[in-house]
């Protein structure tokens, strides 16, 4: 409160003081809420009870940010309400929460930036430092404290900070500094055909150990990396150190043992107009960084200082997304689920035809994924220490082929015909140890097409088939959408789970209306339980029954 | 709730306008050299900013609806598209490749850490914005097929 009678007195003053009383003021309004209805029929077994709603059958997530600038300075809030309950899946430390959650207060000025209060962050591609929110995720890992960023020249950019992160309504027990440094060399040496740019960050946690003297209270992690393109290619490369670090599960150290920790990215692509590709290989040992060391592996994905998302293609229609991957960078020596982390490629490419040749005359665009993650192939001794591999042979935990065809047949009519086959380690989808329960082999086909009727108005209908041997067996989905202009719409949706024990329809239907600054949806309908992913990190949500509301205002 | 009351009369009593001024944040060239939204769009009158990714189905749509008629936009009206991509570093990494691949003519900036969204207020992408000399006139969120043409109703009114 202290900090927003500052804030507001700052800006109250510049107000009064400045030459042209000419600030601007932006943000906007976020509520999510929904209404949870007893449903006793959505179940997978005849002997499970159904969804029952819960007491806080009413639930909503709102979000009001208020942002004010005036010349170099901007400063600004964000409120936000959790009442009665935050809504289903979300970290119960967000329940019958309410009140300002972050504030910030910025001056600009030539080459220096300068933050008090709460902000985000990323170093390099996040992997050591990432500090982000994503309302759908219930993920807001903003830094509470200071930072500055200084450009002595236009090729060099540094960043310092120091701070808390936050932890729903509180802060972190452990602090965190930080520094970034990026160098554009080419620009600096006025190179023209080769493009090249390092960079290099430290990232330091500070975590009180109370009496025990064997683990450190100090943890930090170095990171180097190399940018470049040179005409129609381009790639880069991240290699990550993390001082040796205890670690934990479920809130408690495994041992006082220590475990170093690595992470190693690179990538290279190539692309000219009609054509490009690229690939990516990633390799992380024991490389989970949390602000409080007993906050490793929490299912909601909280203290998380760095950002390690799965590398695989995001996938947007409802049978491509009961079965996905989530990133294992996790060491684990429990006997019954030994892991060191993951190592694993992506590779993608896009196409489009020529529009004199035949395919082009339609408009026919292409583009393939690949994917294959597996575990570190690691041997574990008695006294919990283990040899691992670079690369090796350890367990398959996703591997993905994919293609999608998008076609513009007439000005009026298009479609997309999208084809994936997977293979996914049931620990990964499901819960529970990797690499010992066996595999879920699922061929998904989906085919899309768009008419438009004129004057805004369209048509678009979906029909998605998903058929796998294991898990709960074959699917099948429907989806019918009408606009009835760029402001109104409506749609009805179905994802039929036939071929397994229990015969379960999630329907779902709903509308949204649009205009301008403000964004009205309303949606009613089963949720089928599992993983909701975004940006490749993902939360559990049990299965359920409602109406769902979102309201958003920007102004 | 009395704070944010307060507060909220506190910010509306400074006189301050509703934010039609296009905000000034800095975001990435595909190159990764630093420029900002009102670097990117001073040299031109009348600019389409839409934010997209490439996970976002209708963003691609939107973007490949547009591309199809966008020769013909920029003869008549002198309009150009900055597409700012959100994806942050999962999928980054496809911006470059996807852009080609689909032979896209738009100038491409990155937002990795979403401080343009945030700049925004956009929940949710797509979102079209048109700033007319650095004031936004026109902004629409999610894509319905011919929702472009609409957008091009506005470029029109506001070209001249």
């Amino acid at each position: 409160m202290k900090y927003l009678l500052a804030i507001c007195g700052l800006a109250a003053a510049l107000n009064v003081s400045g030459q042209t009383p000419q600030g601007s003021l932006f943000g906007g309004f976020e509520s999510n809420s929904q209404w949870l209805l007893d449903d006793f029929d959505l179940k997978v077994s005849a002997s499970e009870p159904g969804f029952i709603a819960p007491e806080d059958a009413f639930r909503a997530n709102s979000y009001f940010q208020l942002n004010y600038n005036y010349g170099e300075f901007t400063a600004g809030l964000q409120h936000e309400s959790y009442m009665p309950s935050a809504l289903l899946g979300y970290s119960p430390t967000f329940d019958n929460q309410n009140g300002i959650a972050t504030y910030y207060l910025n001056f600009k000025h030539d080459q220096l930036d300068l933050t008090a209060g709460y902000f985000y962050e990323q170093f390099g591609n996040g992997l050591i430092l990432r500090g982000w929110e994503d309302r759908q995720l219930g993920i807001n890992s903003a830094f509470q404290g200071v930072r500055a960023k200084f450009n002595p020249t236009e090729y060099i950019a540094f960043t310092g900070l120091i701070g808390q992160q936050r932890n729903g309504f509180e802060l972190s027990e452990g602090v965190i500094n930080a520094f970034d440094l990026n160098v554009d060399l080419s620009q600096k040496m006025q190179w023209s055909l080769l493009d090249l740019r390092i960079g290099g960050s430290y990232v330091n946690r500070f975590q009180d150990r109370g009496t025990n003297s064997l683990i450190p209270t100090n943890v930090a992690a170095y990171s180097g990396r190399l940018d470049w393109g040179s005409g129609q290619f381009y790639g880069g490369i991240e290699a990550i150190k993390k001082d040796p670090d205890v670690i934990a599960n479920e809130g408690t150290l495994v041992s006082n043992r220590l475990y170093d920790g690595t992470a190693l990215q690179a990538n290279i692509g190539y692309s000219k107009k009609g054509l490009g590709t690229s690939a990516t290989f990633r390799r992380l040992e024991n490389f989970s960084f949390y602000s409080d060391r007993l906050a490793e592996g929490n299912q909601f994905n909280q203290e998380l200082i760095n950002y390690t998302p799965a590398l695989t293609k995001q996938q947007d229609y409802l049978l491509t997304n009961i079965y996905v991957y989530n990133a294992q960078p996790r060491l684990i020596t429990d006997p019954l689920d030994q892991r060191a982390g993951e190592v694993g490629v992506q590779s993608d490419l896009f196409f489009s035809f020529p529009k004199e040749s035949t395919l082009g005359k339609i408009g026919t665009k292409v583009a393939a994924n690949f994917s294959y993650w597996a575990g570190l192939d690691a041997t574990f001794y008695e006294d919990q220490s283990y040899d691992v591999a670079f690369i090796g042979e350890g367990n398959r935990y996703f591997r993905d082929i994919n293609t999608e065809i998008k076609n513009r047949w007439s000005k009026t009519f298009n479609s997309v015909l999208t084809y994936q086959n997977i293979i996914a380690d049931k620990g990964v989808v499901l819960g529970g140890p990797l690499g010992s329960q066996g595999d879920i082999k699922a061929t998904i086909l989906v085919a899309e097409g768009t008419y438009k009727l004129g004057k805004g108005r369209s048509v678009r209908g979906v029909l998605q088939y998903l058929s796998t041997e294991q898990d709960r067996k074959n699917w099948s989905g429907a989806v019918v959408e009408y606009n009835f202009n760029a402001k109104w719409s409506i749609y009805a949706a179905d994802a039929y789970n036939y071929g397994g024990e229990g015969k379960i329809h999630y329907y779902n239907t709903g509308g949204s209306f649009t205009k301008g600054r403000t964004r009205f949806a309303m949606n009613y309908g089963r949720q089928r339980g599992g993983l909701i992913c975004v940006g490749g990190v993902c939360r559990f949500v049990p299965e359920n029954n409602g109406f769902s509301m979102n309201l958003n205002v920007t102004f | 709730m009395k704070q944010l009351i307060i507060l909220g009369f506190l910010l509306f009593s400074f006189g301050g306008n509703a934010q039609d001024l296009l905000p000034d944040v800095s975001l990435k060239t595909l190159e990764g050299t630093t420029t900002s939204l009102s670097e990117a769009t001073a040299s031109k009158s009348l600019v389409v900013i839409s934010l997209w990714a490439t996970w976002c189905v209708p963003c691609i749509k939107e973007l490949d609806a547009i591309s199809e008629v966008y020769q013909d936009w920029q003869d008549e009206t002198e309009v150009s598209l900055i597409a700012i991509s959100i994806d942050d570093a999962r999928t980054v990494k496809r911006v470059k490749p996807m852009i080609n691949g689909k032979g896209w003519d738009y100038t491409i900036l990155l937002d990795t850490n979403n401080d343009v969204k945030r700049a925004l207020g956009a929940a949710t992408v797509p979102l079209t914005i048109l700033v007319k000399d650095g004031v936004i006139v026109y902004r629409h969120s999610g894509y319905a097929p011919g929702a472009e043409d609409e957008l091009y109703e506005q470029i029109l009114a506001n070209a001249k």
